[in-house]
């Protein structure tokens, strides 16, 4: 709340990606009918804004903080502090992100609902206990991915391609400019079974599969969670112990 | 006029050297880049399979959108990626060793820093307008018009680069502001082209002018539109004119922070 600038950029991102693109599509749709790939122009239009509301809680840019920590030495001073490093960085990226993410998905959701309406996927029981599980596993899942990448800092001179490859898979199969619903066959596969497609699944939960297909995507989501935090545990410890303190 | 431009490669030249000096560093910020912006290709050519032929466009014509929206950003990133730099250089109050600089301000901030993953933009522009020349089999007249509209689009860039970043002398969190502002601009200039109909082509090509980056200059060689090159050129100028006009305005607004430093 301190800094009303990032709400600013986050509603000009929100109104740059996501507006101008759900203006495209519904260009697009009103060309083929209404109806692509058996999807409607509603379910599309959810989908998407899902993708980049959930954008604006910039947890991806953990990474970054990690990688600045270490580049800069400052790690060093926060491994000394007597809480946990990943969880101080963790819950730091959270509360910078919470606000502007309340705000954009409150107002972006009124405006879409007056707008382009609301599915009736989206008013079916399920839906708001399921949305809400899936974005609980999404923001764990995500935080844990880029917070590899991260730590990957600790042994690569320049983490930055390494992020930008991980962001656009996630871009690509999380479903933001193009929608899950438009996958081919073997891309949707890859959306569900990677880590990066499921770090999104949020975008899947308007769709009508989604009342059969909940269960799973969870399932995927939690699988990946556990392997991904192993992993970044493993990382971790590594890393501290290369760490070498020089004073000065 | 010629002393400045000296001036300008000159920077340019200390500061690839300098980004050369980290060698892994800097090809790893090439090839990643490179590797980075295949992603927009794979999108929109699933979309052209997806929906069909919208606006003219096929898959090809994505490729030369992405060719010359990656060659401009990279040649006015890697050239004069300092004005991107404006908002920290005016929070910092950086800005002050400029001012004192007896060089031109503006190509004096522009060239004060260098982006090695623009380059990485550069070789992917490059490789895809190569791309798209063989899909598109270009002719000599289609290849003349290619080089005349890079260097249009790259003057787009610049203009829009100055405008929007000439902002960080208005607000106080400019970072943040200019950040959103810049993403307004960009972001629709990697979008699929022919989607941009009626009204969305009249904004976005005048008011905000992301299609001048790509879109237009893809229809202008694959229609081989001499209307087009037109548009593009006389609004090239219009907007240069105009975003030298505002970073000249906008400059007007500084205050020293009184740091006890003139920058790095």
């Amino acid at each position: 709340m301190q800094y009303p600038g990032r709400l600013i950029a986050d509603t000009f991102a929100l109104v740059a990606r996501c507006g101008v693109l759900l203006i495209l599509y519904w260009y697009v749709f009103k060309l083929n009918g209404g109806i692509v790939n058996g999807t409607p122009y509603i379910i599309v239009a959810w989908s998407m804004f899902f993708y980049f509301a959930f954008s604006t809680l910039r947890l991806r840019d953990i990474s970054k903080s990690i990688m600045q920590d270490v580049q800069s030495g400052n790690v060093e001073v926060l491994f000394n502090k007597p809480v946990s490093y990943l969880g101080y960085r963790i819950w730091w990226q959270i509360g910078s992100g919470l606000y502007p993410f309340v705000v954009a998905t409150v107002l972006g959701s009124i405006a879409l609902a007056l707008i382009v309406g609301i599915p009736h996927t989206m008013t079916v029981g399920i839906f708001l206990p399921t949305v809400f599980l899936v974005f609980i596993g999404a923001s764990i899942l995500s935080l844990i991915l880029y917070s590899i990448v991260g730590l990957l800092a600790f042994w690569i001179e320049e983490v930055n391609p390494v992020f930008w490859m991980v962001d656009k898979a996630v871009m690509i199969l999380g479903g933001s400019y193009l929608p899950v619903a438009l996958f081919p066959p073997f891309m949707y596969k890859l959306a569900l079974y990677s880590p990066f497609g499921a770090s999104q699944f949020v975008t899947h939960t308007v769709y009508e599969q989604w009342h059969s297909e909940w269960y799973l995507l969870i399932g995927i989501q939690i699988f990946w969670i556990l392997v991904l935090l192993i992993t970044t545990l493993i990382m971790f410890k590594r890393a501290k112990e290369k760490v070498s303190v020089n004073a000065g | 006029m010629f002393k400045e431009l000296r001036f300008a490669l000159y920077a340019t030249k200390k500061n690839i050297q300098s980004s050369a000096e980290l060698r892994t560093s800097f090809l790893m910020n090439v090839v990643g880049m490179a590797i980075n912006n295949t992603a927009f290709i794979i999108l929109w050519v699933f979309f052209v399979q997806s929906v069909g032929i919208i606006g003219g466009w096929h898959a090809a014509d994505i490729v030369g959108l992405q060719g010359f929206a990656a060659l401009s950003y990279g040649i006015v990133f890697s050239l004069a990626t300092g004005i991107r730099k404006l908002p920290d250089y005016v929070a910092s109050s950086a800005f002050d060793r400029f001012m004192l600089s007896p060089k031109n301000l503006l190509l004096r901030v522009a060239t004060s820093s260098f982006s090695a993953s623009a380059v990485g933009d550069m070789v992917f522009g490059i490789i895809c307008l190569t791309v798209y020349g063989f899909l598109i089999h270009v002719g000599l007249y289609q290849i003349l018009l290619i080089l005349v509209l890079l260097v249009l689009a790259t003057v787009v860039f610049l203009a829009m680069m100055i405008a929007i970043f000439s902002a960080s002398f208005y607000f106080i969190d400019s970072n943040a502001v200019t950040n959103g502002l810049f993403e307004l601009f960009l972001t629709p200039s990697l979008f699929h082209g022919g989607a941009f109909q009626g009204a969305m082509r009249f904004i976005f090509t005048f008011l905000i002018p992301s299609l001048l980056i790509g879109a237009l200059p893809v229809e202008s060689v694959r229609d081989i539109s001499i209307v087009k090159l037109g548009l593009v050129a006389v609004l090239a100028i219009i907007w240069l004119f105009l975003s030298v006009k505002i970073f000249n305005r906008a400059i007007r607004k500084y205050e020293s922070s009184n740091f006890m430093t003139f920058g790095n």
